[in-house]
């Protein structure tokens, strides 16, 4: 397998506060990958400088074989990203945001508006499509933000707390659409969450954050030997021992 | 640049379709258009009361300006007093108008989280803060054409005036000096947009820098040109008199003049003057003022001008690209 994303003693220091802490490691091609953490852990300040959004204070990472340093731009060229809390232009209807963002991406217009009504119709708002984004349900701004993140058919997908705000069967349905997306089209997935049961269900490999450093790294079986958790012990457990609070 | 055109069609269209925009597109219009109406109908009685009083035939005076004797005081800066609330308007109502389009450019992106998302994908930030400014700058366009167009079309057909080269030269000018003073106020929109988080509060801090630009900096000006050089006061004949000392005037020209408002009415009334009067003998003459002329006396506060929306826009180009986005 082929790494896609490395980090390489990754750091961000705001003042006496380190918010990301020396952290090392690389996702592979193909790969579902979790990061896990508390608030604060240092989950988003990481994908934020996997994009270039924020300078690192140390260390780099490769992202698509750019240097996130030397060559940001290069780098988030087939990255996708559902940020935290992602927002969009209320006064256009889902396609009319879909579209702006691929025309940013350069997709050709003649692409553009079949790809747009089919990731309308994959994320389930194929019946909102006319209605302006002020009207969404913040579950339903979140369909659409996967949408979003998809448009420029990106290599790897990032998805900051993607099930945040979204109903149950929602939920499952963008279990189902990330599984998809990895099976199918062979795209490398980041995310973050707070929601243990999805990392369960979904991940190849998790990262455990505390404090900025990454306490334990590897598959779940790989993450329950660790910590020598029961047979049959909850996940939530082992998440928590790492974490020190059990 | 990859993205920037798309950016600044996307922002050109929001602007247009905003409801604050047309609210104050519409208010500036009627103002203008009444303005323009009043002076129009100013300069068609001070030209009639001129035309019967003017005895004496013009000459040719050193510089090979045309100078006659001086007849009425209404004849003098003809264009420039007819338009004067025209300029004045523009000054007070085009800012507002380039304020309430910038003042959230980039915060309410970053409130409403959609900043991250245009930053994720492959196009450099100058690309965001150019396709803005961009955007912001068309729409401005777009409103003093129409609103010049509109304006200047009354004052002539109100005063029936032909259009000659030089009135079009110097109404051409007038509309490039507007088009520069809203850009400013559009930059110092952008700045605070960037520096501040809230967009209420980013609209509050610019509308202190327009209230500055239009009140503070000029009476500024006048109470430190009076501190420095005060206003001196004597009686002949019982009767009291005030005398200015020549430094008063400098001060407060110069303290004034750093206002973009009172700078960019300095200039167009300098543009706009098509005659002034002239004390070099005994009796004082109207002198035509060419543009050559009108342009190098201001030329010093046409730089100071461009260099100001340079600087403005220079700094809020720094700050946005080594903004940290969190």
């Amino acid at each position: 397998m082929t790494s896609v994303i490395e980090l390489k003693n990754l750091t961000k220091k705001y003042g006496d506060l380190t918010a990301v802490d020396h952290v090392n490691y690389a996702v592979e091609e193909g790969e579902i990958f979790g990061l896990l953490g508390h608030n604060g852990a240092g989950k988003t300040t990481t994908i934020l400088m996997l994009l270039g959004l924020i300078p690192p204070t140390e260390g780099t990472a490769i992202v698509n074989g750019a240097d996130i340093k030397e060559n940001p731009l290069q780098a988030r060229r087939n990255v996708g990203l559902l940020p935290e809390n992602a927002g969009f232009y209320d006064n256009l209807t889902a396609k009319q945001n879909l579209s702006f963002y691929a025309e940013l991406a350069d997709v050709p217009e003649k692409v553009s508006s079949d790809r747009c009504e089919k990731l309308i119709d994959m994320v389930g708002l194929g019946d909102k499509r006319t209605v302006k984004v002020g009207a969404y349900s913040r579950g339903m701004k979140q369909r659409l933000g996967i949408a979003q993140s998809l448009v420029r058919e990106p290599k790897i997908l990032i998805l900051d707390e993607p099930t945040q705000g979204i109903d149950p069967e929602g939920t499952r349905d963008l279990r189902e659409i990330i599984r998809g997306l990895s099976k199918e089209r062979g795209m490398t997935i980041i995310f973050t969450t707070h929601v243990l049961y999805e990392v369960n269900k979904l991940c190849d490999r998790v990262a455990i954050m505390k404090n900025g450093a990454i306490a334990g790294l590897g598959t779940i079986p790989e993450l329950r030997k660790q910590v020598n958790a029961a047979e049959g012990e909850d996940f939530e457990q082992v998440f928590l021992r790492y974490q020190g609070v059990v | 640049m990859a993205g920037l055109f798309t950016m600044a069609k996307k922002e050109f269209l929001d602007i247009i379709a905003e409801k604050k925009f047309l609210l104050i597109f519409g208010t500036l219009l009627i103002v203008i258009l009444v303005s323009t109406f009043q002076g129009g109908l100013e300069y068609s009685s001070s030209q009639s009361s001129t035309t019967t009083t003017t005895t004496a035939p013009g000459g040719q005076g050193p510089g090979g300006n045309e100078t006659r004797p001086f007849q009425m005081m209404g004849s003098v800066s003809s264009l420039s007093t007819a338009l004067s609330s025209m300029v004045t308007n523009f000054s007070l109502v085009g800012g507002v108008l380039a304020i309430a389009i910038s003042f959230d450019t980039i915060n309410n992106e970053m409130q409403r989280g959609s900043l991250k998302t245009l930053l994720s994908y492959p196009i450099y930030r100058d690309s965001i803060v150019y396709g803005k400014y961009l955007g912001g700058f068309l729409a401005i366009t777009l409103v003093s054409i129409v609103t010049f167009m509109a304006g200047i079309g009354v004052f002539l057909s109100v005063t029936g005036l032909a259009l000659t080269m030089d009135t079009l030269l110097r109404l051409l000018i007038f509309f490039g000096i507007s088009l520069v003073y809203m850009a400013i106020f559009l930059a110092i929109g952008l700045l605070l947009s960037i520096v501040l988080p809230q967009p209420s509060t980013s609209l509050l801090a610019s509308m202190i820098v327009w209230l500055s630009s239009i009140q503070l900096i000029p009476n500024l000006g006048y109470a430190i040109g009076q501190i420095l050089y005060p206003v001196r006061m004597s009686f002949s004949e019982g009767r009291p008199s005030f005398s200015m000392q020549s430094g008063f005037t400098t001060i407060r020209a110069i303290i004034s003049g750093l206002s973009p408002s009172t700078a960019y009415e300095n200039i167009v009334n300098s543009i706009l003057t098509t005659s002034e009067l002239q004390f070099t003998s005994s009796q004082p003459t109207i002198v035509s003022v060419s543009v050559d002329k009108a342009l190098l006396t201001v030329a010093p506060s046409i730089i100071y001008f461009v260099g100001l929306l340079i600087a403005i826009f220079a700094v809020a180009y720094i700050l946005f690209t080594r903004q940290e986005i969190r």
